[in-house]
């Protein structure tokens, strides 16, 4: 039998039972469909989160306090709400002598409620050195100015106000130079953010107070340690120089020997984006699979109707061999019904897909304001096919065996 | 061309071993019209399906074409059914969804004719039952006379050398009956051999042998003095 006499049979048996066809097509379609979304999905989430990472500089090195047994996938002592006060004044001063480092900018952080009349707001604040906005490159001051080293020498209680928060407590009026509160110790405003919108894992980054870490220190907090360092690596070296010498000088500074021990964890951009994308590239796959799950569900589908069909042709079967099919030749007709609904299904799928994928790109764009991208990787394409003609293949095969098994004398007496 | 020698065909089901055929020998010669007749139970059918390929006896041997049906497997099997057989059954076995066309190219596909090449082979085949102005009408739209007709065509698309006939007029009304056996006659009086199996004598008289079976066993084996030749002595 030729395999064009094979295709044509399978559209002649699909055309006829047309619902019918439509129907078990549909389990491979939503199947498809739904790898294809998520994938997509997925991927879009990994390049926004990647974006907003590289957005913090390739130069960037980042120390929080605990370690993390040098181990890639253990998260730091902070991360496990551990408050672990290794990260000092003193470790600022030695780290701001090597030439390999350009600047350090330290952070501490806290929450509290800041006020302003009748509006208040529960925010998390951040007590920086002045060179902070130096460093960190995605912040930067849109309205009024950021405060000076003069300020943190001088204890001075200013505060730069992220863009929500700002329009929050000031509304619509002009907040520099007017006195807010924050844990009740008067602030003045010098300076707003640039919004920067819903970062990561839909943290909103414009609800903050930015305000000199003198004073969160000393007159909020009452501690001496940091929540963590921002590092500017020179330019001249690179960054991975950089960060052995930053390891170097802290161990000294600790009094560490055995780097198994180090009571800090060093993180680059590169370290965070490969964690992060290990993350999102395990939570992409396990959604994936739980959308492999329709397919097959889908499949089971397909086999089912396969084999009620093998019953019902019996007799078409038993004539076929009669006038000269092998049980090949009906393995093969019967198997390429089953792939063809299910590629069939794969194609409708994939453009399902698509057009969920481009759905959801619109959605984000018009109703929030992360920088969403539109993926819709080759590879899921590729990936839905292959996978829709082995969901064929698989889930035909055991009835179209049956179909090619049957006794031509058996098949031609059934009623 | 067909060569038995002591057939047999026993099965073995819960109640031990039935024998459906025993002792079956003759020779049909190539350009033969032979009927096969005899009561329910008598092994006709099975003899058929023997002698067409579509079974394999349990005893004796079955040369077709100077080959043993012993040395073949399955799959030659198949392929001779395809290449020097044809079908007809008193059920028609029409794909009722398929055009008329697309039944009769059936056993075609199974062959070697190239794609190209079947259309003409279809129509001829078509029109030598009369009908060939039915070539796209869908097969469950036929009457069974057509239905028939159509069956024969589909059993000589592929030029074979022997057509099978299982109560070919078994599920039609005299009218049609006669129609059908008139063109297994004119097929047999182009050269074509006919094996009929049919429990009506009348019918079984258009050949010019009748092999008369009874428990599975051959009881007459003798030709037919004056075969009935057209569809007006089909009525007598």
């Amino acid at each position: 039998m030729k395999f064009r006499d094979s295709i044509a049979s399978a559209r002649a048996t699909l055309r006829y039972g047309k619902m019918r066809s439509v129907l078990t097509m549909l389990g491979i379609v939503i199947g498809i469909a739904s790898v294809i979304v998520l994938m997509s999905i997925g991927k879009s989430a990994q390049d926004l989160i990647i974006n907003q990472v590289q957005g913090l500089g390739s130069n960037l090195i980042i120390v929080v306090p605990g370690g993390s047994g040098n181990g890639r996938f253990q998260s730091p002592a902070q991360a496990q709400g551990i408050v672990v006060q290794s990260l000092t004044q003193q470790d600022i001063t030695n780290l701001s002598r090597d030439p390999s480092i350009a600047a350090v900018a330290a952070e501490i952080h806290g929450q509290a409620t800041a006020s302003y009349g009748d509006n208040s707001e529960v925010v998390t604040y951040s007590g920086v050195t002045a060179n902070f906005f130096d460093v960190m490159h995605t912040y930067t001051v849109q309205k009024g100015y950021p405060f000076t080293n003069a300020d943190v020498q001088a204890y001075n209680h200013v505060v730069v106000l992220g863009a929500s928060l700002a329009q929050t407590l000031f509304g619509n009026a002009d907040p520099i130079g007017r006195t807010m509160y924050l844990k009740g110790q008067a602030f003045r405003v010098v300076g707003v953010l640039t919004p920067k919108g819903t970062g990561m894992f839909g943290i909103n980054e414009d609800n903050l107070a930015i305000i000199p870490v003198s004073v969160a220190q000393k007159q909020i907090l009452g501690v001496n340690y940091f929540s963590d360092f921002v590092i500017e690596a020179n330019p001249t070296y690179t960054i991975s120089f950089a960060q052995s010498r930053v390891e170097k000088i802290l161990e000294q500074d600790h009094g560490i020997t055995n780097p198994a021990q180090d009571d800090f964890t060093i993180e680059t951009q590169q370290d965070v984006l490969n964690i992060l994308g290990s993350i999102t590239s395990v939570l992409t796959l396990f959604l994936t699979a739980i959308a492999s799950i329709s397919l097959l569900v889908g499949g089971i589908g397909i086999m089912n109707i396969m084999l009620v069909s093998v019953i019902e042709r019996t007799r078409e079967i038993g004539l076929r061999k009669a006038v000269g099919a092998t049980n090949g030749d009906i393995l093969q007709q019967f198997l390429i019904e089953s792939v063809l609904v299910t590629v069939m299904g794969g194609i409708i799928g994939i453009a399902f897909g698509a057009l969920v994928v481009t759905a959801v790109y619109f959605g984000v764009r018009a109703f929030s304001s992360l920088a969403w991208t539109f993926a819709f990787p080759p590879s899921a394409v590729v990936i839905a096919v292959v996978v829709s003609s082995v969901t064929g293949i698989v889930f035909g095969i055991y009835p179209a065996r049956q179909a090619a098994r049957k006794s031509p004398i058996d098949a031609l007496r059934y009623e | 061309m067909i060569d038995v020698r002591d057939l047999a065909k026993d099965y073995i089901d819960d109640g031990g071993v039935t024998s459906a055929l025993r002792g079956i020998s003759f020779a049909i010669d190539k350009g033969d019209f032979v009927s096969i007749i005899g009561p329910s139970g008598s092994g006709k059918s099975t003899l058929l399906q023997i002698l067409s390929f579509l079974d394999r006896p349990t005893g004796g041997s079955y040369t077709f074409l100077g080959k043993s049906i012993d040395d073949m497997t399955d799959a030659e099997l198949a392929h001779v059914r395809n290449k020097e057989m044809g079908f007809v059954f008193q059920a028609f076995n029409l794909l009722s969804r398929l055009t008329v066309y697309e039944n009769v190219e059936i056993p075609l596909i199974y062959s070697d004719v190239p794609i190209g090449g079947r259309k003409k082979l279809i129509e001829d085949a078509v029109a030598a039952v009369g009908l060939a102005e039915k070539l796209y009408v869908e097969a469950g739209k036929l009457s069974g006379g057509q239905k028939q007709r159509i069956a024969i065509a589909r059993a000589l698309v592929n030029d074979p050398g022997v057509v099978f006939a299982d109560e070919p007029t078994g599920n039609l009304d005299s009218t049609s009956g006669a129609q059908v056996m008139e063109i297994l006659d004119d097929l047999n009086r182009r050269g074509r051999t006919v094996i009929l199996v049919t429990h009506e004598t009348y019918t079984a008289e258009f050949a010019n042998r009748i092999i008369a079976l009874r428990d599975g066993q051959i009881e007459r084996d003798s030709p037919v003095k004056s075969p009935r030749r057209s569809k007006d002595q089909f009525f007598k």
